[in-house]
This record gives C-alpha cells, sequence and structure tokens, in this order.
C-alpha cells in the first residue's frame, strides 16, 4: 500500500450557469495518507460535493490531475478516453467507498443484504457482512429494511456498507447531515473507531467544525466560488 | 404563481403530458365509436323487430296478390284494412316500407311505423314515396293489406293469414345487444382503471412539490382544487377530439356493422346515418375520467400505508379465491347470458385482487434463489426491485392484464371465427358450380338432365322450404323452422365436419333420419337419437336426429332430410344444383339445362366467387370487436409505456447509486432494461391464462347464449409471442427513457421525495 493513497494537483472545475461561467474549484492541489483523514469544510456552495464527486470520477475535472490508490487520473489527458469511465468505475466498485447524507441504501434490501451487496460488488467474499453491521453497532437491525430503522441506523449501515468493501479510501459527503446531535455524535464515533482499525482513508466533506476537528487535517474552500 | 408551481412538473416533463392526453383521447374514441355502434344496433334492431313482429294480413282465396283495388273494395266493405307495400332502395339496398298513417286511423293499435297521419322514420315511409320508386323500379315490391285485430268476417274471396316479413330474432337479437353492452362496459372499467394508474403515478412524482406548497402556506383544499381544475381543462380539451374521432371511427365501422346485423340477424341498419355528435359519450368519459382520478379525494382519508391503499392491496387473498372460484362456477353452469357476464366480472375481480399479491411474492421467491454469485452480485436486488414495483403498480399492472386478456381473447374469438367460417364455407360450397332453378323450371327436369350426362362429376339437388316442428308429446305449439333436403348424398357433402353424429351419420340420412342445425338444437335442447315429429307438406312424420350441424351466422332453426324423405306434397321455396363438372365443361352442363329447360339464358355461378362475397361479409360481423381490441391494445401499450416511465423516473437514484457503487453505466443500462423486461413480461405472463380462460368463456357460453352458435377453442401462440414482443419493445423503449434520462443528469442527489427510505 503506497504512503499517499490520494494525491490532486491543480484540480479544477467550472459549471456554466445561463451564459455565465462559475469557478467551483480553482486549482486546489492536496495530498491524503493512507489510514490519514482529511476535512474539507466550506460554506454551501462552496464546492465540497462537487470536489467529492471530481474526486470519485462522476464528474470529469476540467485541469489537473488526480491519483487515487495508485490510479492516476490526468484530465487533459484523459478527457473523452474510453476506458477512463471505466477504470473510475472499477476504482469506485474496489478502492473508493462513498456515503452520502442519505438513500446511500437499497430501499427493497434489507441491511444485511445491501451489506452483502455492496461488498459481493466489491469482490469481497462473503461471510463478513454481520460483522461489519455490529461494528457499526446496527447487528440487531440486520434483516430490518431501511424503512424499519432510524435515519442514524440507516446511516451505520451505509457505513458498514462501505467498510465490508475493504475500501482504499472513504468519500463521506456531510454523513452526519440530516441527523440530530446526538445521533451524530454517535455515527461519527462509530466511523472514526472503525476507520481507524480498518486502516482506510476518511475524506470527509462537512459544514460541521465539530465533525472536522476530528480529523487528522482540514482543507477550508471557504466562501467557494 | 401558485399555478405556475403547480404546472411546473408538465412544463418539465412535457411528454408525460402528452402521454396523458393522449390516452384520454384514444380512450374517449374507443368509448364513443363503440357507444355510437351500440346505439345504431340497438335502435336498428328496435325498429327492426317492430318491422318484423308478427301481425294479420287479408289475402285472396285464388292465390292472386292483393292489389289496390282489394284494398278498396275491402274498405268499401267496412273492413279495417291498411296498405304496406315492401321495396328495396340504395346501394347496398335497404328494405323500405311504404305505409298510409292515414288508413291507419282505424287501428285500435298502430300495426308499426306511425299512426293517424304520422310516420315514425325510416324504414317507414310515406306509401306514395314508396309506390314512385316500385315504378321506376324493375322490381315492382309487394303489397301487403294489414287488418285489423278483432275485425269481424272477410268478404268470401278473402281469408286471414299470419304476416311476418322474417325471422323472429327474439333473444338472440337480446342478448347481442348485451354482449354489446357487456364489451363496453369491460371497455369502460379498463379504460378507467389504466387512465387512473397513470394520473395517480404522476401525481406520486408531484408529491414533493405539493409537500413544499404547503409548507409555503397553501392548503391542502387549495392544491386539490387546482389539481381538479388541471384535469378538468386536460379532460375537456381531450374529450373534444376523442369524440370527433370516435365518431369518424363509427361511421367508418358502420357499413361492416350494417352487413353484420344483416348477416347474424337478417335485420338491417337502418339508423347509420346522419348521427347526432354524442355528446352522452363525452359526457360519460368526463365524469369517468374525473371520477377516477378525482375519487380518493371526496373519500376520507385512510391511515393506510400510502401508495398501498387500494383494496387490490388490502382484499384477503381469500375473499379473491372464493370471488374467483363462484365466477367460474357461475360462468361454468349459469344457462343466462346475464349470469355468464356477472361470473366473468368476479373472475376478473378475484384474479384482479390476487395477482399483484402473486407476482410480487415470484419475484420474492426468485429474489430468495439468488445466492451471492460474484457473476451476478446485483439478481437479488433486481428480483427485489421487481417486487417492489409489482407491489406499487397494483392498480395498473391489473388494468394492464385485463386489457391484454380482453384483447388475446377477442383476437382469438376472431381469428377462430375467421377461420372456422372459412372452413365451414368451403364444406358448404365444395361443389364447383351451382345452378338456381329458374323461375317455372322442373327441378326433376334438370336433376333428370345431370343424371343422363357421362363424365360429370358429383352434384346434387337442394330443396329448401319450411317445416314444423311439433312437441314431442304431440300438443302444444309447433315452431317453424327452415327445411332444407339434399339428394343424393355423395361426397360433396360427407366430409361435412358435423359437431355430433351418430355412427354412419349420411347414411342414417339417406335411411330417413334428420340433421337438426346448432342453432335449433341449442334452443330446444335436442340430442343426438331424439324422436322429433315434424310436420312437412301436410304429413306429420317421425325422425330421429342422427347429427348436429354448425351452420354460422343466422339465428335460424333448420332441419337437414335427404330429398328422397319429402312427401310428395311438400312445396319448395328455392330449388338448386351443386355441381363438379367432372369431364365436362361448363359450356356442355348449360347447353344440356338450356335445352331441356327450354331456356334461351341460364346462369352458372361459379361458388369461389360466391365463397369470397360470404368472406367479405362476415368478415365484417366481427370488423368492431377487432377495432375495439385493437385500440384498447394501443391505450394498454400506451398507458404501460408512461406507467413504466413514471415508476422507473421515481426509482432513477438507484440506478445511480449503482453507478457510484461502480457498475459500469453499460451494465446499469442492463439492469434497467432486465427490469423493465420483467415487469413488461410478467404482466403479459399473467395476461396469457386470463385471455385463455376468457377466450373459451367467449366461444363456448357468451357466443352460443347471444348468437346461438358456438366456435371450436382455439389458441394462438403466434399472435401470444407477436403480443410479448410488443410488450417487450416497450420495455425496451421505457429503459432507453430512463437511461437516457440518467445519462443527462447533471446532479447526483437523491431526490426530495426519497429521505425516508420508505419506497419498499
Amino acid at each position: 500500500m503506497p504512503d499517499v493513497v490520494l494525491k490532486v494537483h491543480q484540480l479544477s472545475k467550472q459549471f456554466r450557469s445561463g451564459h455565465d461561467r462559475v469557478q467551483v474549484v480553482d486549482g486546489l492541489s492536496f495530498e491524503l495518507k493512507t489510514e490519514g483523514s482529511l476535512a474539507v469544510i466550506g460554506r454551501s456552495g462552496s464546492g465540497k460535493s462537487t470536489l467529492l464527486n471530481l474526486l470519485c470520477g462522476l464528474e470529469p475535472a476540467d485541469s489537473g490531475n488526480i491519483s487515487v490508490a495508485d490510479q492516476n487520473f490526468n484530465a487533459k489527458n484523459e478527457a473523452g478516453g474510453r476506458d477512463v469511465g471505466a477504470r473510475w468505475a472499477a476504482l469506485r466498485k474496489r478502492s473508493i467507498g462513498v456515503v452520502f447524507q442519505e438513500a446511500n441504501l437499497m430501499p427493497a434490501m434489507t441491511l444485511i443484504e445491501n451489506v452483502q451487496l455492496r461488498a459481493s460488488l466489491a469482490g469481497q467474499p462473503a461471510g463478513e457482512e454481520m460483522y461489519w453491521l455490529e461494528q457499526l453497532g446496527v447487528g440487531a437491525e440486520a434483516h430490518r429494511f431501511p424503512d424499519q430503522v432510524s435515519g442514524g441506523q440507516r446511516q451505520r449501515a451505509a457505513l458498514a456498507m462501505v467498510f465490508a468493501m475493504h475500501p482504499a479510501i472513504i468519500l463521506a459527503d456531510e454523513p452526519t447531515g440530516s441527523l440530530d446531535r446526538q445521533t451524530a455524535d454517535d455515527v461519527a464515533n462509530r466511523l472514526f473507531e472503525v476507520q481507524r482499525d480498518s486502516g482506510c482513508a476518511l475524506l470527509l466533506a462537512t459544514h460541521d467544525q465539530a465533525l472536522a476537528g476530528r480529523c487528522d487535517h482540514c482543507l477550508d474552500l471557504g466562501e467557494g466560488a | 404563481m401558485i399555478v405556475k408551481a403547480m404546472t411546473s412538473h408538465y412544463r418539465r416533463h412535457p411528454l408525460q403530458l402528452l402521454a396523458l392526453a393522449l390516452m384520454i383521447v384514444v380512450a374517449t374514441m374507443l368509448w364513443t365509436g363503440v357507444s355510437v355502434l351500440t346505439g345504431q344496433a340497438r335502435e336498428s334492431l328496435a325498429v327492426s323487430e317492430e318491422a318484423v313482429a308478427a301481425r294479420e294480413a287479408v289475402v285472396r282465396v285464388d292465390g292472386q296478390p292483393v292489389s289496390v283495388t282489394d284494398f278498396v273494395t275491402l274498405r268499401r266493405a267496412g273492413i279495417c284494412v291498411a296498405p304496406w307495400l315492401e321495396t328495396a332502395r340504395g346501394n347496398p339496398a335497404r328494405r323500405v316500407i311504404g305505409i298510409d298513417p292515414l288508413a291507419m286511423a282505424c287501428f285500435d293499435a298502430p300495426p308499426a311505423g306511425g299512426n293517424a297521419g304520422e310516420l315514425a322514420g325510416e324504414p317507414f315511409v310515406d306509401i306514395s314515396e314508396v309506390a314512385g320508386d316500385s315504378d321506376r323500379s324493375e322490381s315492382p315490391g309487394q303489397l301487403s293489406l294489414l287488418i285489423s285485430p278483432g275485425t269481424g268476417a272477410l268478404p268470401e274471396a278473402y281469408q286471414r293469414k299470419d304476416f311476418r316479413l322474417g325471422p323472429a330474432t327474439g333473444e338472440l337479437a337480446d342478448s347481442f345487444l348485451l354482449n354489446l353492452d357487456a364489451l363496453s362496459l369491460l371497455v369502460l372499467f379498463i379504460t378507467g382503471l389504466l387512465v387512473r394508474s397513470v394520473y395517480h403515478l404522476g401525481l406520486a412524482q408531484r408529491r414533493s412539490s405539493f409537500a413544499l406548497l404547503e409548507r409555503f402556506g397553501v392548503t391542502k383544499a387549495q392544491i386539490q382544487r387546482l389539481l381538479a381544475v388541471e384535469l378538468t381543462l386536460l379532460t375537456l380539451i381531450c374529450v373534444v377530439p376523442g369524440v370527433w374521432f370516435g365518431q369518424a371511427l363509427a361511421n367508418r365501422l358502420g357499413q361492416g356493422f350494417g352487413l353484420a346485423l344483416d348477416s347474424l340477424f337478417d335485420l338491417s341498419l337502418y339508423a347509420g346515418d346522419d348521427t347526432p355528435v354524442p355528446w352522452q359519450a363525452a359526457i360519460v368519459m368526463m365524469a369517468l375520467v374525473l371520477g377516477v382520478c378525482l375519487v380518493d379525494r371526496l373519500l376520507p382519508q385512510r391511515p393506510a400505508h400510502e401508495g398501498k391503499s387500494s383494496w387490490l392491496a388490502i382484499a384477503p387473498g381469500w375473499v379473491c379465491v372464493s370471488m374467483a372460484a363462484a365466477g367460474l362456477t357461475m360462468v361454468i353452469w349459469a344457462s343466462s347470458l346475464v349470469w355468464v357476464f356477472a361470473g366473468t366480472a368476479l373472475v376478473f375481480a378475484g384474479v384482479g385482487g390476487l395477482m399483484p399479491g402473486v407476482l410480487a411474492r415470484c419475484a420474492e421467491a426468485m429474489a430468495r434463489r439468488q445466492t451471492q454469485s460474484p457473476r451476478s452480485p446485483l439478481a437479488r436486488w433486481r428480483y427485489r426491485e421487481l417486487a417492489v414495483m409489482f407491489r406499487n403498480l397494483a392498480l395498473p399492472v391489473v388494468a394492464l392484464q385485463f386489457a391484454m386478456a380482453t384483447v388475446l381473447a377477442v383476437q382469438a374469438l376472431v381469428t377462430t371465427f375467421e377461420e372456422t367460417f372459412e372452413q365451414w364455407l368451403a364444406q358448404r360450397l365444395s361443389a364447383e358450380l351451382y345452378v338456381e332453378v329458374p323461375e317455372g323450371a322442373s327441378a326433376e327436369t334438370g336433376a333428370g338432365a345431370l343424371a343422363k350426362l357421362d363424365g360429370l362429376g358429383d352434384w346434387h339437388r337442394v330443396r329448401r322450404g319450411k317445416a314444423e316442428l311439433l312437441e314431442n308429446t304431440g300438443a302444444g305449439d309447433a315452431l317453424t323452422t327452415d327445411l332444407m333436403a339434399l339428394s343424393p348424398v355423395t361426397p360433396l357433402v360427407t366430409d361435412w365436419a358435423l359437431l355430433a353424429s351418430v355412427d354412419e351419420p349420411w347414411a342414417a340420412l339417406s335411411a330417413g333420419g334428420v340433421m337438426v342445425n346448432e342453432q335449433l338444437a341449442r334452443r330446444q335442447g335436442l340430442a343426438l337419437g331424439q324422436r322429433l315429429r315434424i310436420e312437412v307438406g301436410g304429413e306429420i312424420r317421425e325422425v330421429l336426429v342422427v347429427a348436429i350441424y354448425a351452420d354460422y351466422g343466422r339465428p335460424s332453426a333448420e332441419l337437414l332430410v335427404h330429398g328422397e324423405w319429402l312427401p310428395e306434397d311438400f312445396t319448395p321455396s328455392f330449388q338448386s344444383f351443386s355441381i363438379n363438372p367432372g369431364e365436362r365443361s361448363v359450356e356442355d352442363i348449360a347447353r344440356r339445362l338450356k335445352s331441356d329447360w327450354q331456356l334461351a339464358d341460364l346462369v352458372i355461378r361459379d361458388n369461389a366467387s360466391i365463397q369470397a362475397l360470404a368472406s367479405q361479409v362476415f368478415q365484417q360481423t366481427f370488423l368492431l370487436t377487432r377495432a375495439i381490441s385493437v385500440l384498447t391494445l394501443v391505450l394498454a401499450s400506451l398507458s404501460l409505456l408512461v406507467m413504466g416511465w413514471v415508476f422507473f423516473s421515481t426509482r432513477s437514484w438507484y440506478f445511480q447509486l449503482l453507478s457510484v457503487w461502480g457498475v459500469p453505466p453499460g451494465a446499469v443500462r442492463r439492469q434497467l432494461r432486465g427490469l423493465a423486461l420483467l415487469l413488461t413480461s410478467g404482466v403479459t405472463l399473467v395476461a396469457l391464462p386470463l385471455g385463455l380462460w376468457l377466450t373459451w368463456t367467449l366461444v363456448s357460453r357468451i357466443n352460443p347464449l347471444a348468437f346461438g352458435w358456438s366456435l371450436p377453442m382455439a389458441v394462438y401462440p403466434g399472435f401470444w409471442l407477436e403480443l410479448t414482443l410488443l410488450m417487450a419493445a416497450i420495455g425496451l423503449v421505457i429503459a432507453w427513457l430512463i437511461g437516457r434520462s440518467l445519462a443527462g443528469q447533471a446532479s447526483l442527489r437523491p431526490g426530495a421525495s426519497l429521505t425516508g427510505g420508505g419506497e419498499r
């Protein structure tokens, strides 16, 4: 495992808004070490979510370089390249775990089935699902459907899903944003505990200063565009 | 501003609005077409019934036809008689009856068509008009003199006679109308289900916007009112072209429908012209669309699980099974058409209540069978999603199942009819040539001439007339039936497909047995081996039923006997020869017959052309049902497309989630396609057995009760395949539409309606 799991160099992204162009990410560079954690903070609209989408290949960058889990993506060289999408997809499947603020689970499947699905997509052998659910404190709810558990339990199950795939890095976009303070703290505790134990890196987009303070490093996008 | 916010959904999804509008237009067109034609049929049958109702007429004792002089003589003698002059008019020819309403003033009850100076309208017209037509026409028309019932003794030169212009259609005509009404109701029911399904799915997509408006202070009542106005406007706009198209459809089918009436009941379509705009049909459709879409607003809100509050989801399985079982029993055993329809409705209701749950359970079972295979880790998810769809789309799934089952059944009925009729016609017209015995010529002489022609192929002589079927007890009313006598029995008839027969039926016929047509057998409950008492040519004879034969397309009862069996005094009303020329040419045969009959000219018809003409007429019989079936299919396809599209849109986030999890876009599209195909093929699959059952009900139960004859049960896997392919194509279009919208989606945020995690 390399020492640096994520390396971003001169990353830029702009969107078209009517006739105007809005620069959302402008020449951003940073590194994240294996087992390290980085909080990306900033006001709403500062580009936190866009950055996460760029880092997992869900949106193409305009310029710059992203190196993640040994895979290098140069925006200029690979613009329009046929296999870029497939390379990003393969990376997301096995090495990048993505957690959103909500709706991370398939509603027609139980929590354990969701974890099984995510792990099997990542090529992980079956059998660890219950372990991860218990690690995140929702083992008792394993056979319930998402609509039968609370919002906090759903987020814990979502985290169990990404840990079950043994990712190199977790990209979490406001993972506790829709939860009350106490539940949010509880979910965050579990997240950092398991992240440390599993040895993966964590990149967290949040506007919650307390949550950001628990990360090793902090990247402030400020007012953004 | 609220209106703008309310309509923003359709501004964003204009195709959804267009599809809903198109559905209302097609539904209105279908309903209007059926209503207009059913109305015409009802009116025509009523008029025709009046025209052919039994009355009394005066005839001359010397057998000469009555004339105007006889009318004058009788009126001068104080007898209440009225003239009745019948002729044909127009192309195709329609029967027109000239009457004199003033002459009818002396009748206690008007015989038909008008009274005391007033005319009821076509086919009844003023006698002076018809007399003018008769003078110009080659066929002068037939004058009868109706007599008022209860009139005293007639002068010596005259006598009374029953007066009737056509066969009594009786219950058959009523059944025919009931059949049309039932088909119309089924169409209306399916239409209602489909429109409601599509509208409510669209509403589900707009739920988050409504919630937002409520948070902004707009009351629920305001939103409901605006929705009602929106739907009313849309329906108003769509119903107008729907009515117009429906009327055009009815006019297009009208002529064929008239021929159908003509061939089924020997009745003309009198009411086909100048149909007023069917506003009644438009009002019914408006009420239906508004009713099925807005009924929930009028009912008190129930705390049931949202989206699953329909009776389809809450009716217990045992209730549905009981309904279906009771319906099946009624359909099998009921002897009245009304009960058969009631049974069919029960079966539909029971199956409709059961099917979404059964389909969802099947999908769940499939999901459970999927192990975590690295080759197909998504299979379990796919089947779980399918189960969700079947549960949440209960009403549309049932509506589609009904629509497709109806289409399957009607198609099978029509195709079976066409094939059976063609086959039957080919048997009846197996001889190559057909010669009518001309007026004044002797059929005996003709038969003798044919017998002397060496090298002539098979031929037989047909004599037609009337017979009285007496009750076996010897008392009670006799039934007048058509009588057909054949002789000799040759291979031209021996390969007829009989519905039931004793061993060697044609030998039994030659030995004095009788064959009865299906209509007569059903109406009188006649069976093989039964002994009948028949009065023919003034003689009463006892005969044995040796076969029951199919006789499609008419209501009349008929007896078939061997020509040798006829008494000498039998007077045929019509005679003909069916001939296979064999080694002889048509000219040879014509020359011989002309010579023996001493005629200058003789028409020998080619049976193939007669067969073609008859087929053409009978194909029109089911033109209406085929048109209804095609339009129902269009409606069902359209609603399946809209339903699938809208529902998949509400699930599009989960397909995006698959992309986030690293499933390549091609694989996501494959999942989409797989799910859409499973959904559409699942609906098709459950429609097949229901369609098969409905086919059986139509050919074996409803058809005999409605028309007097049954059809063989046949299945058409080719059409199943066509229907499955059509549904598969719709599934692929849905997948393509959703795939396109997924690819074009800029934002990777779950929709506002997905936050609860309760879309299971």
